[in-house]
């Protein structure tokens, strides 16, 4: 098999459609970003989380005739993972909550000027607390607009909703999750 | 603990279980199939907003000041108001169901909606279609009768002079109709004024206006079942 590297998304679906190998260049090129990004969503061990990717990438398989170029391939892969993580969360009874590595501290404390306060397992704790304790349409945008990066068009399509609603959900998240992180701290950030 | 190659283990599962991607064409059918349902929900849509125009029309507004400000609440097309209100709704649902019809907000596509219902459902009433509908109904479903009852219900006190029912005969001067209940009455018509594009035969639904007593009527007025203006072809 030829390399995949500089290969764009579309040309691979193509390609995969073709031949089932192509598709491991495919899940592989979003293995890690999903994995993280299932993780963030909910409060499975690595190991669950893993299962639920292999079924995201099943899924993606079986649906690919599906995909439109029209929306970004992330973007609908994230959608489908997106899906299967809320449907796996559904199944296990969980609250979902949010799992945060050191990478994802820094981009939120740029986000919200925390920075320089937030390195420290505590504050780690409250992060996820105060994130834990928002409302899951806040939480998922929050997650995908500052962790996973994306922007308002690509979560629009991810949750399938409204751009202009993705950007008034951004807008209130972000000043609840103030507003709980300073409860949860006693004091301003 | 070492993490798992999840690319590698799902192609082969792929292979093993023999997962092939479905067919293309399902994709297809389903996206137009949703096209289609927005087509159809802003068609009949547009239609219904005709028909509310042909009712508005043809509503008897000449008698506001006999019945006063219940007239209003009392003659309004309330079904066609209902289904133009789900028809917009369901239109709206079946584009955001559309492939990237979720983009869009709400306010945004209910707007547009109705805004191009607004246009064609004018265009529709301007070229006759709403009243070629409502006589359609009234002939052909009599449950439409039934539906539409309020709008008549101000027809059907003859004790007020306010009669409505079909010719079952036509005597010279005099006619015999047939009213919603089944009453049959003599109608005098010496010196009626005949309004709007009203035909004196057999079969035909009128209104009258007049003095009844009884079962005789000495007819004022007589006018068409629906409507007064010429249907326009």
């Amino acid at each position: 098999m030829e390399s995949c590297d500089n290969k764009t998304d579309e040309e691979l679906v193509e390609l995969s459609l073709k031949d089932s190998d192509h598709f491991f260049c495919l899940s592989k090129r979003y293995e890690e970003k999903l994995l993280k990004y299932i993780g963030r969503i909910s409060k499975f061990s690595r190991e669950d989380a893993e299962d639920v990717l292999q079924e995201v990438f099943i899924k993606t398989y079986y649906n690919l005739n599906g995909f439109d170029p029209e929306l970004k391939f992330s973007s609908w892969i994230y959608r489908i993972a997106h899906n299967e993580a809320v449907s796996a969360i559904r199944k296990k009874a969980v609250r979902p909550t949010i799992h945060l590595e050191i990478g994802d501290l820094e981009r939120f404390g740029d986000v919200f000027d925390m920075a320089g306060d937030i390195d420290n397992s505590l504050d780690r704790k409250m992060i996820d607390i105060a994130l834990s304790h928002l409302d899951e349409k806040y939480r998922e945008v929050l997650v995908l607009r500052f962790l996973d990066e994306k922007d308002y068009v690509e979560i629009a399509d991810i949750l399938k909703k409204p751009t202009s609603t993705i950007g008034n959900l951004i807008s209130r998240g972000k000043k609840l999750f103030k507003e709980e992180y300073e409860k949860l701290i006693g004091v301003s950030v | 603990m070492e993490n798992r190659n999840i690319s590698q283990l799902a192609l082969e599962r792929i292979k093993e279980e023999g997962i092939k991607p479905i067919s293309r064409n399902i994709f297809s059918i389903k996206r137009v199939l949703f096209w289609v349902l927005v087509a159809i929900s802003f068609i009949i849509g547009a239609l219904t907003f005709s028909l509310i125009l042909s009712a508005l029309f043809n509503n008897d507004w000449d008698l506001y000041n006999k019945f006063g400000f219940s007239f209003i609440f009392r003659t309004l097309p309330y079904f066609w108001l209902i289904s133009l209100a789900v028809f917009t709704i369901l239109g709206e649902y079946y584009y955001r169901k559309t492939y990237l019809g979720h983009r869009r907000g709400f306010i945004l596509i209910m707007g547009v909606y109705l805004i191009s219902t607004t246009v064609f459902g004018s265009l529709f009433y301007l070229i006759g279609t709403g009243r070629f509908i409502e006589q359609s109904l009234e002939n052909e479903a009599p449950i439409y009768r039934h539906i539409m009852l309020n709008r008549y219900e101000v027809w059907s006190h003859p004790e007020a002079g306010f009669l409505s029912g079909k010719i079952i005969r036509v005597m010279g001067e005099e006619i015999e109709v047939i009213d919603s209940n089944g009453f049959i009455w003599i109608i005098n018509m010496q010196d009626v004024y005949l309004r709007g594009r009203v035909e004196i035969e057999t079969g035909e639904r009128i209104k009258i206006i007049g003095r009844c007593l009884e079962t005789i009527c000495i007819a004022d007025e007589i006018r068409p079942w629906i409507g007064m203006r010429k249907m326009m072809r």
